[in-house]
């Protein structure tokens, strides 16, 4: 009957606004991540990032990232580090911080991020030389 | 045979391509002009330029005194051609914007004249 | 050393009598040949088409007679007739054998069948030979599209090889040889038509090259390893009719079908040799010689062949204008050019001009016109001549001309060398020396000529002796047809030059003949007698005198002026299209355009005004000089009356009518300056300034900025180190 009426979909909007932290907390977050979800936190990284998981939304849903809140709306896919990123590919079930076999070697490189279209961007540069090559003038005036 | 000879020269002299007097060519020019003239609000609506009608008139009349000193009958008559060619061109809107704009060359630099600025530009 | 046969013969009893006689035998036989055989022509008959022909004329030379080209590798009109390559066999009719044409004088009545079946069975037959042991690397080849033996292939070879021993045998290979930094070898496509070995020891006279073994077995090469380096080598590549000499520099570049060619003037040394720029995407790739019989009939010299990657380097890009800071910085044209007028304003008209080694006749009036507009008279050259011998074209021009001096039986050269300072000149006299018995002998340093010569000793009162009649050499050249004084332009810029042109001009006025100048100085610089020709003065010095304020350095790169002769205060302008010794000094660099990249016009030593074309356009925001001239000229408000080459070319004429006729000589009158006979020549020994090969390779803006010159030098240096290690090992 309450399904019927559409009620259980009102609790669980009231749900997810409490999850959330009230109706100001809620509206910024479904500004920020177009999404609003409740589910189960997995795990945070040390970028911040946090995990969640809920199996009651479908496959390839149900598990999402809310970013760092520092990066604000700058966030992007490839903050996702290395560890995270086979759990959240569902390459494996296992989050890093249950998953005992991950290696864990000193000369691991910290993880970076994707910088396209930012000031650090890779910009490829010509190895041709130039078809002529100018006159440096160094000696000062004699 | 020396009689059509004549005649063949003299027509090849004044082969017309339209108009066969000074009038005629004038009244084709005239007619141009006033076609255009009442065909430019709607350009100026159907292509959504930045320019009033008020200065496509006289961006139209500008290209028409461009040709005032044109006193044969023949290239008058060619430069109507041309002209009507234009309008069509702008009623069926088979231009586009860019092609109605390009009347005012705003995009384009003038080409040096004076060989200082030929110079500095390295341009011949 | 070759001579000429009979004249060797004769020649080798060293007498002078001897040598009298055998210059008889050889005069009389020449008027016997000339005039009066003339008229015995014999008829023969090349495909039916009957020539009329000297007695002598061979087969492949009656043929060309009528406009039929017979297939060739090893002869070469400029070389001696070897027969060895075979290619060239045709039919004679009544004849046994097929005839080698190029070998063979043609008999009276002769029919010759240049098409017939036996001729082009014989043709078959050779090619088949020569490419049994070709590779077929024509894909890697350099010479691949401009090759004899793929284009005579093609027209005359066989449509199907009988080829099959490849898994046998397998072809002929042979060791590539390290002759040098400029001239690639790639032994094994060699086909041993020798015009390499009849170059070298021919026309550049060095017996470096030469064959070992026979038949199959044959190489040609230097016997011991070392290198060809003659002034000359690169002309091997063009001689050579396969892909075995390539050029090292040009390897693996283009092809020739990629290629723009642009028919241009060489301007690094004073010959003006005619070129043809090869240029591909706005880059000078190589350079090749042009034929004209009058200049550098088809040869060139190695530095005007191999010096164009200079012009990729050490490139005036940008003007650039010295900041307070000491620090030349580049600018955009408007501020240079302000910066430069903002200084001749301020100098008031003490202003001076020096034109240096490459600039073109164009520029050297335009600075002349703007200079004098701006109320200043003190234009110079930066080479020094003799004061005031400028108003007299003779004074400094090669008047014999380049292509007299073949036919000159007598030679001094007074402080030159010839063989580096105008190598082209040189292969002349080796010319006149190999078959015209011509007689040399050198006042200077004992150098190597590449032919045998008198050195008469290095000190310059050798000159009065030899002028005034009491040096044995004098009966030499007073005896002679067509003597020849070549003085070098830089001995002139000695303090006694003045005496020493003044009596080797009067002793020329004796030595005169008939549609004959004896009297020649032998230039070194391009630009040197196009200045002269429109005014301007000679030695750098003229304009350091003048102490000016701002003075202009038109190309001028030699380095003979220096920031401690010039008042503390002077703004020195640079114009030009290297960044060498000129502008290193200078306050103000405007970038000016290298011979390949501007149409401009040169007058070589003899006189003889052509003109470059631009096969490139000028790299980054350099100009064509004249215009860097006339623009700053309307930036300092007296703007000079020309805006294109045409009314700059029509200013020249009136300047000096004879420099627009191009390519034609205007014949100069007696040499001699009034006045400055009452100087006499001071006692020292005369020097030369490129003595030695390693001397010749950089000597302008341009070569000294190519590092194929560079591998050059190193080369030379290298080799003789080499050689005295042994030396000192055997001793």
């Amino acid at each position: 009957m309450a399904k019927f009426l559409g009620i259980n979909r009102l609790t669980k909007l009231f749900q997810m606004v409490r999850e959330a932290g009230g109706l100001k907390q809620a509206y910024l977050k479904l500004y920020r991540n177009d999404d609003l979800k409740i589910g189960t936190l997995v795990g945070i990284d040390k970028y911040g990032n946090k995990y969640f998981e809920n199996p009651y939304y479908f496959y390839g849903r149900n598990r999402w990232i809310e970013f760092a809140p520092h990066v604000n709306m700058d966030y992007d896919g490839s903050m996702i580090p290395a560890e995270w990123y086979g759990w959240m590919h569902y390459k494996t079930d296992l989050p890093p911080i249950r998953d005992g076999c991950r290696p864990k070697y000193k000369w691991i490189a910290d993880h970076s991020e994707n910088l396209s279209g930012t000031k650090e961007a890779y910009y490829p540069y010509s190895t041709t030389p130039n078809k002529v090559e100018a006159w440096e003038p160094k000696a000062k005036k004699q | 045979m020396a009689g059509r000879e004549a005649v063949k020269r003299a027509v090849q002299q004044v082969r017309p391509i339209l108009s066969v007097d000074r009038e005629e060519a004038r009244k084709r020019a005239l007619n141009l002009y006033k076609a255009w003239y009442r065909q430019i609000p709607y350009i100026v609506m159907d292509y959504d330029i930045p320019m009033t009608v008020e200065q496509c008139r006289d961006k139209l009349r500008e290209e028409f005194v461009k040709h005032r000193n044109v006193t044969d009958i023949r290239v008058i008559d060619m430069l109507v051609i041309k002209g009507q060619m234009e309008l069509k061109e702008s009623v069926e809107i088979w231009k586009q914007k860019g092609h109605i704009m390009r009347y005012w060359k705003e995009s384009q630099d003038p080409k040096p004249t004076d060989f200082l600025s030929k110079f500095i530009q390295g341009v011949n | 050393m070759i001579r000429a046969p009979l004249v060797k013969a004769l020649g080798a009893l060293g007498s002078p009598t001897h040598q009298m006689a055998s210059r008889a035998v050889r005069t009389s036989a020449m008027v016997a040949q000339t005039p009066a055989k003339a008229p015995e022509k014999i008829e023969v008959f090349v495909d039916d088409i009957p020539v009329q022909v000297v007695p002598g004329t061979t087969v492949l030379q009656a043929a060309a007679q009528i406009g039929v080209e017979i297939p060739r590798f090893c002869y070469h009109e400029r070389l001696a007739v070897a027969g060895n390559c075979r290619m060239c066999l045709v039919e004679v009719e009544k004849s046994p054998k097929p005839v080698a044409a190029c070998a063979m004088p043609v008999m009276k009545g002769w029919r010759i069948k240049t098409n017939s079946d036996l001729t082009r069975k014989a043709r078959e037959g050779v090619m088949e030979f020569l490419l049994m042991n070709h590779p077929l690397d024509c894909p890697i080849c350099d010479q691949g599209g401009e090759c004899d033996l793929q284009d005579q292939a093609m027209a005359f070879g066989s449509d199907r090889s009988r080829f099959t021993d490849i898994n046998y045998t397998g072809k002929r290979a042979v060791e590539d040889k390290d002759i040098g930094p400029l001239v690639k070898t790639i032994m094994t496509r060699c086909i041993h038509c020798t015009r390499c070995v009849r170059f070298a020891s021919e026309i550049a006279g060095v017996d470096d090259l030469g064959t070992t073994g026979r038949g199959n077995d044959m190489q040609i090469g230097t016997y011991v390893e070392k290198l060809f380096l003659t002034e000359l080598s690169g002309n091997v590549i063009d001689l050579c009719p396969v892909g075995a000499l390539t050029n090292k520099p040009y390897s693996f570049v283009a092809r020739p079908w990629e290629i723009r060619k642009v028919s241009s003037i060489d301007v690094l040394d004073a010959v003006g040799s005619n070129i043809v720029v090869s240029t591909r995407t706005n880059e000078v790739l190589r350079i090749l010689p042009r034929e004209n019989e009058d200049v550098n009939e088809e040869w060139l010299a190695d530095k005007s062949r191999f010096a164009c990657d200079g012009l990729k380097r050490q490139r005036l890009v940008a003007p650039m204008v010295r900041m307070p800071n000491g620090e030349l910085q580049a600018v955009e044209w408007e501020g240079a050019l302000i910066a430069v007028a903002k200084a001749i304003k301020a100098a008031g008209g003490q202003i001076a001009g020096i034109s240096g080694q490459l600039a073109d006749l164009e520029a050297q009036v335009a600075l002349k016109d703007l200079l004098n507009r701006l109320g200043s008279e003190v234009v110079a050259t930066e080479q020094g001549f003799i004061a005031g011998g400028t108003d007299n074209r003779a004074n400094y021009l090669l008047n014999s001309t380049i292509a007299g001096l073949e036919e000159a039986d007598a030679v001094l050269l007074v402080g030159t060398n010839p063989r580096y300072e105008a190598p082209l000149v040189n292969t002349r006299l080796r010319k006149a020396y190999v078959h015209n018995e011509l007689q040399i002998a050198s006042i200077g340093p004992k150098i190597d000529l590449s032919y045998d010569h008198e050195n008469l000793g290095a000190d310059a009162a050798l000159v009065k002796d030899v002028c005034s009649g009491a040096h044995a050499f004098s009966k030499v050249l007073e005896g002679a047809k067509k003597p020849a004084i070549i003085i070098g332009a830089d001995l002139l810029e000695r303090a006694d030059g003045a005496a020493i042109h003044a009596t080797v001009a009067e002793y020329c006025k004796k030595l005169k003949k008939p549609n004959w100048n004896p009297f020649n100085v032998l230039q070194t610089n391009a630009a040197q007698v196009g200045a002269l020709d429109v005014g301007y003065k000679a030695g750098a010095q003229t304009a350091v005198k003048a102490q000016p304020k701002v003075l202009f350095l038109l190309n001028a790169d030699a380095g003979k002026v220096t920031r401690e002769q010039l008042p503390k205060d002077c703004f020195v302008v640079y114009i030009g299209s290297h960044g060498d010794n000129g502008a290193s000094i200078a306050d103000a660099v405007l970038p000016g355009a290298a011979y390949t990249e501007k149409q401009g016009i040169y007058v070589n030593t003899e006189g003889r005004p052509q003109q470059t074309l631009p096969g490139v356009s000028p790299p980054g925001m350099a100009r064509e000089d004249w215009k860097i001239l006339r623009a700053l000229s309307e930036v300092v408000g007296k703007p000079l009356p020309y805006d294109n080459l045409d009314e700059l070319r029509n200013r020249l004429e009136d300047v000096a009518p004879h420099l627009t006729r191009l390519g034609q000589l205007e014949p100069a009158g007696d040499a001699g300056a009034a006045g400055t006979i009452s100087k006499s020549i001071g006692g020292g020994a005369i020097d030369i300034k490129l003595k030695e090969l390693r001397d010749y390779f950089m000597t302008d803006a341009i070569s000294r900025a190519s590092p194929t010159m560079a591998k050059c030098i190193s080369a030379v240096n290298k080799q003789q180190r080499e050689n005295e290690a042994k030396q000192s090992v055997a001793i």
